[in-house]
């Protein structure tokens, strides 16, 4: 992932045309009528997911399919599925930034969007997953009258913080991303709304040579921080795993594994927004082909690393020859939840090898494709990971099974609405795609032609 | 305060009513009732009577506070009793709950006046302190919210003095004809006061005549004994003092009224020595059970086949007449080995048949017994406890009432409408009688189809009597006033012989003025507070009749249908008793149903899954069941299993399962000829454990006599440092080679620790809340498995993976080495049931506490919290018993002592098969077993360290089949 030679945008094109193009989306906005569309289908997922947190909240966490001994699946499966696709944006971005690779100039934008609302639909799952949703707050180190604290040994308590410096760093690092193109809009509004909001949220920036040294370094800095937090989040979220001693989780593979599973679904995640607002706005000009093919083959890549660490837990286990692993692995590949083995093996690996050929990374309906199939694979193995080890633990009297119910569905898709209605105002009111990066980027490019 | 003693000698003038109306119309508890209920005040009378109908408990409570004024108060308290009350300390009474009319003499702890928690009689002969589920489950019949409330006609509520005109209308027609026409049916009792009342009443109505009533084949058992030994007798296995059982399809030590007797004797005898199991059990059996599961060769073999496999068994050991013929060489092998562990143990051997089995059987069995001279030192006779001993049948009453000879029939604690065999037709005989009169608990089946239905006291609440299984007598005092407007059968009884408004303890002493004499003071004061009155009736010398013929065994086409009683609700009587349908039924871990159990070989034939309706066929009467494949199970034989099918037990026990009944025959209730085919359909069964086979893992380990020790683990490495230890360190020693799977302990702790029930739904989607199961395993093939039981509570370890997940310090690790759980401090995480190797901990997914005026919550154990919605909880070790204990001693300043301590699983079992103590103290005895060379952990590897561990199982050298 280093400087790639050649040019990304194409240089013809000019760097004002840029700006109005990118602030004109949302102000003039140009696709109404499908955003209304969208955001018709995606207020419906969230007024499902209202409906069921309601449910969950008067009656328990029952109306799940979570059983003894599988007292964790959806809701823990789903956060980690979410965050999983919340990474790849802070990578996008901050590690992209931080090694220079100007490509990332045209995705980072909504791809830090994609993080933020990800990690919101992740965070909340946590909360809605307790017995006891309003005691939330003894996870947090307070003082209390009774002189309890939190218990800091906990993987769970590792990864409240874990989550919350994670979406604190990413929203700082978006909003410091965001701030030179706010300005931008505003002094392309026309309207007053529009001029007060962008007024306020642009931090009166006015482009100085200053403000683009400070900008820089708080920008860097920031995605400094965020990078290793990708790192150490997934690796703690593995951790709420690892750490319990249930044949399928009791793995120290785990923390790389969950770090790349997660860049991996988040890459994917990214290219199948890249390629939908690429085509709904018609920005061929700004997310090129040759963005698509640097997706295609970052996808490839964490795509064989997790693969790797696939074949890796299989080895583990049978060199280490534990009885209850083997169980375990067998239960995996031949139980009563091989499916979602096979499943997760074939959407996650084997659509993802035609990214070996150039044309398949160029195109977009192929790797959109590709991406969707690895969203669902990645998606499988989280519920393999959670339900194949606990389903059958190691007492065989506690054996038992777990099918989701209409809650655990409805309570899912409607993160999907949680996810999509901020995105959507998102992409509505600011500007998707980072103008002066891109300006930047087409700058540099053209001075190179120049030169 | 007044002493209860004195209050005894001088009962003052009660302040009772004698029904609710009345209770109403008190102005004082009108003024109460306003107080505490300001919204009752509001409505119209009518209206009130409906709202305080679903106050349930605080009904109870109101007729609580009436407790110390009332005569009731005349109950002895068992232990010292106190020279006050004091709020919170429970207090014990010595009584005894009924099984199939013995009494099953208790220790009843109390709360305030209410009955919370029932333990076997320590002094009884019978139980020693141990107890059976039925035992312990009893306390919640008392709390039933569906029991009959009070007296009524034809649904319709009325009051005694209006039940005590009618029955007086009644018999001034009984006398004017003798009584010709008068009928009496009722269950088998064994007690003096009720048969003393019985023959009272057909002394004045000489022409009277009564049934008996007996579902759980009480009367099949004496015509057993009759045909091997020309008398009905009681028949006594002295277990303790046995070396070799041989059992033809006989479940010694399943569930019943012998079971606690039968299981003590086994487990002695079991431990008798420390290097080899200490007897050695032989079964042959048709169908799965607790003793076929712990027997060290189990032979399986037809129902029908039975008595042929006894007669070759007789000829084996020589017997004249008996011949083998026909046999394959499995049986010849069994009978072999059997017959050689006979002959050398002799007299100290016991062979058994079934009470419900063949009379062919019997026969030989009586006469192997009386050959190897097991008679009168292993097996022991007396003349049979249960009356009235020159009763009729159901069958001829069901006769006499279709022939229009019966004008009034008294239906007394029995519910023919549902648990006659269906080929009586009872329900309809029952409308050709004119008057019809019943008294039960429930307003049941036959209730609904009786004129006059009332409602009858529970025996928590009586003044009674009744014999143990050995005849002991026990007297059965109320441990708390009756808190629906219901007579007990004594008073019931005496209105029929014509007393107006008898007192319930009247009849009662009568009996025992007699029998005590002039001693009548203290030798019933002591009897109330021991619990049984000393002496059981003699032994006498059963000599089986060689001459006899031997009875015809059924020999007609078909499969054998052999009925048995359900494991939990026995005949149906506890069906309303959610304690009792929760409880995994042993052997299948059923819950909430029952089945219809067939073979391996005989599903796969047919192509018969579990949970497929299938539909038995008996001279032509039909019944749809789900099937169940039963490894084990004889190929050729079925079992239904009775007490299901209810419609009219309440809310907990309707419309679960099928009707065995329905097609039981009436000539031989217990084995039939039938067919089976399956028809369309299949429904998901509530079973706890979905899969049975060890798959390999070491979880209950074998030692045989050769090999008597388990290899030493080695010492473990740990990065967590140890706990430092209080002076106290709780451990648990569960022998696995006693455990038979009874499930004594689970009910046991259901009740002291207010595990919620959660019905059949949630049971089938595997939230059952129970704090201790019984984990049950084959090995072998399924058609010839050997069965395991493993109780597994929470193993407290002492480097638990539970502690380190949770976030909030929910659960934690006392000094005393008990894995604790705070529950107000749980928010739900789950993490620890996730780390859980043992599965062991249980969550509230739902809401699961009774209604707060559900009349169950009375039994709820005020020292153990009850568990919201969203909160984990498990097993506890008892702690509420630990901390009580320390209290104790401490007010004594000194150091506990072992045995001080008992958990309510310990306490129940009847094996002793749980030890519970301090593993500090070298000395205890739970030490010395942590010593033994059968001691070991499960899942020892993981380095959890569990305080729970397990002594392996004696494999007997034989090995069985399989």
């Amino acid at each position: 992932m280093t400087d790639r030679s050649g040019d990304v945008l194409p240089t013809d094109q000019s760097i004002g045309g840029v700006s109005d193009q990118l602030t004109g989306i949302p102000l003039h906005f140009p696709a109404e009528r499908r955003w209304l569309i969208a955001m018709l289908f995606a207020s419906l997922l969230l007024l499902m997911f209202v409906i069921s947190v309601i449910a969950l909240f008067t009656r328990g966490v029952g109306i799940w399919g979570i059983n003894i001994p599988v007292n964790w699946a959806f809701a823990i499966h789903n956060y980690v599925w979410w965050l999983g696709i919340g990474h790849a944006g802070t990578l996008i971005s901050a590690l992209l930034l931080l090694t220079q690779s100007e490509w990332r100039n045209s995705l980072n934008r909504f791809a830090e969007t994609m993080t933020l609302f990800a990690v919101v639909c992740a965070g909340i799952y946590p909360v809605l997953h307790l017995g006891r949703p309003w005691y939330l707050y003894w996870m947090f180190p307070y003082p209390a009258t009774m002189g309890v604290w939190p218990q800091f040994r906990s993987p769970l308590e590792w990864d409240i913080w874990a989550v919350l410096t994670y979406l604190t760093v990413s929203l700082a690092f978006w909003y410091t991303g965001l701030i030179p193109d706010l300005a931008a809009a505003r002094d392309r509004a026309t309207t007053r709304i529009w001029q007060i909001f962008f007024g306020i949220t642009s931090l009166g920036w006015r482009g100085s040579a200053a403000h683009w040294l400070r900008w820089s370094q708080a920008y860097r800095l920031t995605a400094g921080l965020a990078v290793p937090l990708v790192v150490s989040v997934h690796s703690e979220v593995s951790l709420l795993f690892a750490a319990g001693q249930i044949p399928g989780w009791h793995s120290t593979i785990f923390p790389p594994y969950f770090v790349l599973g997660a860049a991996f679904s988040g890459f994917a995640v990214v290219s199948i927004i890249a390629i939908s607002l690429r085509s709904w706005f018609g920005l061929n000009n700004l997310v090129t082909d040759e963005h698509l093919d640097l997706l295609g083959v970052v996808l490839l890549a964490t795509g064989l690393m997790t693969a790797y660490g696939y074949i890796f837990e299989i080895f583990d286990t049978l060199y280490s020859s534990e009885p209850h692993e083997l169980q375990t692995l067998s239960d995996r590949l031949t139980g009563a939840y091989a499916w979602t083995y096979w499943g997760a093996i074939f959407f996650n690996f084997i659509p993802l090898q035609a990214l070996w050929w150039r044309s398949a990374r160029r195109t977009g309906w192929s790797l959109m494709l590709i991406s969707i199939f690895v969203a669902l694979g990645m998606w499988l193995e989280r519920y393999l990971i959670l339900v194949t080890s606990l389903y059958r633990d190691f007492l065989v009297s506690s054996w038992s099974s777990f099918t989701p119910t209409f809650w655990d569905w409805s309570t899912y898709f409607g993160t999907i609405g949680l996810f999509l209605v901020p995105f959507l105002i998102a992409i509505r009111v600011i500007p998707l795609i980072s103008i002066f990066e891109t300006k930047e980027l087409l700058h540099e490019e053209q001075e190179t032609k120049h030169g | 305060m007044t002493s209860r003693s004195s209050q005894r000698m001088n009962p003052p003038a009660p302040r009772q009513w004698s029904s609710v109306e009345e209770l109403f119309d008190d102005p004082a508890f009108q003024a109460w009732i306003d107080a505490e209920y300001p919204a009752a005040a509001e409505f119209a009378p009518t209206a009130r009577r409906q709202f305080l109908k679903l106050m349930g408990a605080s009904f109870a409570l109101a007729g609580l506070t009436g407790c110390e004024k009332s005569p009731f108060v005349a109950a002895l308290p068992y232990v010292n009793q106190p020279e006050r009350d004091a709020i919170g300390e429970p207090r014990s009474y010595a009584t005894a709950v009924l099984l199939d009319g013995y009494a099953q003499p208790v220790i009843a702890t109390t709360y305030s006046g209410r009955p919370t928690k029932l333990d076997g009689n320590p002094e009884h002969p019978v139980t020693r302190g141990r107890s059976d589920a039925f035992m312990q489950a009893a306390v919640l019949g008392l709390y039933d919210p569906d029991r009959a409330q009070g007296p009524a006609r034809h649904g319709e509520p009325v009051t005694w003095k209006d039940v005590g005109a009618a029955i007086s209308l009644l018999r001034t027609t009984w006398g004017s004809d003798q009584g010709d026409g008068l009928r009496m049916l009722l269950g088998p009792t064994s007690s003096p006061t009720l048969l003393r009342q019985l023959d009272a009443l057909r002394s004045q109505f000489p022409k009277m005549r009564i049934h008996l009533d007996a579902p759980a084949g009480t009367t099949a058992r004496a015509a057993l004994t009759t045909a091997a030994y020309g008398q009905a007798l009681d028949l006594h296995y002295v277990l303790d003092a046995c070396d070799v059982v041989v059992s033809f399809d006989d479940d010694v030590l399943g569930p019943g009224p012998d079971q606690v007797r039968n299981a003590r004797g086994w487990a002695a005898s079991r431990r008798r020595a420390a290097d080899r199991p200490g007897i050695a059990l032989y079964a042959v059996e048709s169908v799965p059970s607790a003793t076929g599961a712990v027997a060290g060769e189990r032979l399986i073999a037809d129902a029908s086949r039975m008595a042929r496999l006894a007669e070759a068994f007789a000829s084996a050991l020589d017997i004249a007449g008996a011949e083998a013929w026909d046999l394959t060489s499995t049986e010849q092998g069994w009978i072999e080995s059997a017959a050689k562990a006979c002959r050398a143990a002799l007299e100290r051997t016991l062979v058994t048949s079934s009470a419900c089995g063949d009379p062919a059987t019997a026969v030989w069995v009586a006469r192997i017994n009386d050959a190897l001279k097991g008679a009168g030192h292993t097996l022991k006779a007396t003349r049979p406890v249960m009356g009235p001993a020159d009763a009729g049948t159901l069958a001829e009453l069901a006769h006499d009432m279709r022939a229009g000879k019966v004008r009034s029939l008294i239906i007394l604690d029995c519910n023919p409408a549902y648990a006659a065999p269906g080929v009586l037709g009872f329900a309809d005989a029952l409308k050709q009688v004119s008057s019809r009169l019943h008294i039960g608990l429930q307003r049941d089946e036959t209730g609904e189809l009786c004129e006059w239905q009332l409602a009858l006291a529970h025996s928590l609440e009586s003044w009674s009597d009744a014999r143990a299984v050995d005849s002991t007598a026990s007297i059965l005092q109320p441990t708390i006033t009756p808190f629906y407007d219901v007579r007990n059968v004594h008073q019931f009884m005496a209105m029929l012989l014509g007393e107006i408004d008898p007192a319930p303890d009247a009849a009662v002493r009568a009996t025992w003025q007699s029998a005590f004499g002039n001693d009548f003071g203290a030798r019933w004061r002591a009897a109330l507070h021991d619990g049984f009155i000393e002496g059981a009736a003699p032994f006498v010398d059963a000599t089986p009749s060689t001459t006899t013929n031997m009875p015809a065994s059924n020999t007609s086409e078909g499969l054998d249908v052999v009925f048995r009683l359900d494991p939990t609700v026995w005949d149906g009587r506890f069906a309303n008793i959610g304690w009792l349908q929760e409880l995994p039924k042993p052997l299948t871990t059923l819950t909430w149903g029952n089945v219809v159990s067939v073979s391996p070989a005989f599903a796969k034939r047919m192509g018969i899954s579990n949970g497929d309706h299938v539909e038995v066929e008996i001279d032509e009467r039909k019944v749809v069941g789900p099937a169940w494949i039963m490894p084990g199970q004889a190929d050729n034989t079925i079992a239904l299993y009775l007490g299901y099918g209810r419609r009219r037990v309440g809310r907990v026990g309707d419309g679960l399962g099928y009707n065995a009944y329905s097609v039981q025959p009436a000539d031989h209730p217990w084995i039939a000829k039938g067919r089976l085919r399956k028809v369309g359909g299949n429904e998901t069964l509530a079973v706890t454990q979905l899969h049975h086979r060890m798959e390999g893992f070491d979880l209950v380990r074998e030692v045989s006599a050769d090999q008597p020790a388990l290899p030493q683990p080695k010492p473990q490495e740990s990065f967590y440092p140890s706990w430092p230890s209080s002076k106290n360190a709780w451990g648990m020693v569960i022998d696995l080679d006693s455990c038979i799977g009874c499930n004594a302990c689970v009910a046991a702790c259901t009740a002291e620790n207010n595990v919620p029930v959660v019905g059949k739904d949630q049971v089938t989607v595997g939230r059952e809340m129970h704090w201790l199961r019984i984990a049950r395993y084959y090995s072998g093939e399924a058609e010839t498995p050997r069965s395991f039981f493993q109780p597994v509570p929470c193993m407290h370890c002492e480097q638990a993976p539970c502690e380190m997940g949770c976030p909030v310090h929910a659960t934690t690790h006392s000094p005393e080495g008990v894995n604790q759980m705070v529950y107000n401090r749980c928010i739900g995480t789950r993490t620890c049931s996730s780390y859980c190797p043992y599965k062991v901990r249980r969550f509230n997914f739902y809401d699961y506490r009774a209604a707060p005026e559900a009349p169950e919550q009375a039994a709820q154990n005020p020292d153990v919290t009850v568990r919201s919605r969203g909160v984990m909880e498990k097993c506890t070790y008892c702690t509420q018993r630990i901390e009580a204990a320390h209290a104790a001693a401490d007010k004594e300043n000194r150091a506990l002592r072992d045995g001080e301590v008992v958990t309510a699983c310990q306490a129940a079992c009847p094996t002793k098969a749980i030890v519970f103590g301090d593993i500090n103290d070298p000395d205890s005895e739970v030490s010395r077993l942590r010593r033994d060379g059968r001691h070991y952990a499960l899942l020892e590897d993981l380095g959890t360290r569990p305080r729970t561990t397990y002594l392996a199982r004696w494999r007997d050298n034989g090995g069985g089949q399989g």
